[in-house]
């Protein structure tokens, strides 16, 4: 399946917005200026999301004329394009969406035609309505989950760390050191998603 | 700006194709996808972390409610979406100098596409039909494609030395970790700071 590339799924929507010539500030800018406001890093609804490694929102005005001797035409509607790159299957995260980011998802797609609201099946059923299938989806890691991944990240810094402080020691004091290592980085929790930088624990590498 | 978080990027593309070019483009993407051995290039450029192509024929706009107009549109439209490490001018460059052959391929089928080399008017283009991303979220900002690599080989390489090593003397641990240490060298450097420019 296209929108599949091993465990991650590439997720294209394109909602389209409620155009209102009544209303003073247009749905697509109120959009975008949602959009420009939402809490970015480790505070974005997105960060609660456990399957999203990587989304954009888009609102996508139009298609664009590239010169003659193409022909120009132009969207009835403008459309919100969410792209998602997402581990595991596709209702569990939508409906995941619905239940952890409630506010912000009623807060983006009421401005979008035929939004049902946050019960997270309607949601679900509503954004696969707007779904389009992706065509060919790369994914240069494509088996790890976003707390794998962020274990990952986090491990590698705490062991290049231990690494540093534990040169010159005898082969014994060695041993007992990484046991201790381990022992404690095993059990460290992942880092939060969605955070600007890995701060470096200062009790790393002991 | 919105098209960057962190190391990231997030470009977005939409370029006319004539209807009857699509099921070509299809085919070529089919291919593509079957033989894993067409990506080699793309996976050894190793700094794109996702990137997709999505064909919206003229009539598959969602249309959700009678009072929303119908599309009455003449092209099919190959909409294009990457997230990649490094500038907008590097990614340009890397791509035309590698993977022309390729991309040519995908992109022959739009409109007024110029190919990929030579590179100013391939960047004229894709300039062209860039749009802007509003809000953009990644994990791990922090980290390009390459680091995540990095830090999986030295998760899977630290775990499994943890198992084995256990019950080992201290001579044979010190010998097992220097081993651990020249595997995966080439990977415990840090993941520094995002490249400056355009």
């Amino acid at each position: 399946m296209a929108n599949q590339n091993g465990n991650m799924y590439g997720l294209t929507i394109l909602s389209p917005i409620i155009d209102d010539p009544k209303i003073k500030i247009s749905h697509d800018a109120a959009l975008r200026m949602y959009l420009q406001n939402m809490h970015r890093h480790e505070r974005s609804p997105f960060a609660k999301v456990s399957g999203t490694h990587i989304c954009r929102l888009v609102v996508m005005d139009d298609v664009v004329f590239v010169g003659h001797p193409a022909k120009e035409e132009h969207l009835a509607s403008k459309y919100l394009v969410f792209n998602s790159n997402l581990y595991g299957g596709l209702d569990a995260y939508l409906e995941e969406m619905a239940r952890k980011m409630p506010e912000v998802v009623d807060d983006i797609w009421s401005h979008c035609i035929g939004y049902p609201g946050t019960d997270p099946q309607a949601f679900a059923a509503y954004m696969k309505k707007c779904q389009i299938e992706t065509t060919f989806y790369f994914a240069d890691v494509n088996y790890k989950t976003v707390e794998q991944t962020l274990t990952a990240l986090q491990t590698k810094v705490e062991f290049a760390l231990f690494i540093e402080r534990q040169q010159g020691k005898s082969p014994a004091e060695l041993q007992r050191a990484f046991a201790a290592f381990w022992a404690r980085v095993e059990k460290l929790p992942p880092p939060l998603a969605g955070l600007k930088e890995l701060a470096k624990n200062q009790a790393a590498g002991v | 700006m919105t098209n960057i978080n962190g190391k990231a990027y997030a470009m977005n593309a939409v370029t006319p194709m004539k209807a009857w070019k699509t099921p070509i483009l299809r085919v070529l993407f089919f291919l593509l996808g079957a033989l894993k051995s067409k990506q080699q290039d793309l996976i050894n450029l190793s700094f794109i972390h996702f990137a997709r192509w999505v064909i919206v024929k003229r009539d598959q706009f969602p249309r959700l409610a009678p009072e929303q107009p119908e599309e009455h549109l003449r092209y099919d439209y190959l909409l294009f979406f990457s997230n990649f490490n490094g500038t907008w001018n590097q990614y340009i460059d890397a791509f035309s100098a590698v993977l022309a052959t390729g991309l040519n391929l995908i992109w022959r089928w739009s409109e007024k596409f110029p190919g990929s080399v030579p590179v100013t008017a391939f960047k004229r283009y894709i300039s062209l039909v860039q749009f802007d991303t509003d809000y953009y979220y990644t994990a791990y900002p922090y980290a390009t494609t390459n680091d995540v690599k990095a830090a999986i080989r030295v998760d899977d390489a630290l775990r499994e030395f943890a198992g084995k090593s256990q019950g080992t003397t201290p001579e044979e641990f010190q010998q097992a970790y220097l081993q651990l240490l020249v595997k995966i060298q080439a990977d415990l450097g840090e993941a520094g700071v995002a490249p400056m420019g355009t």
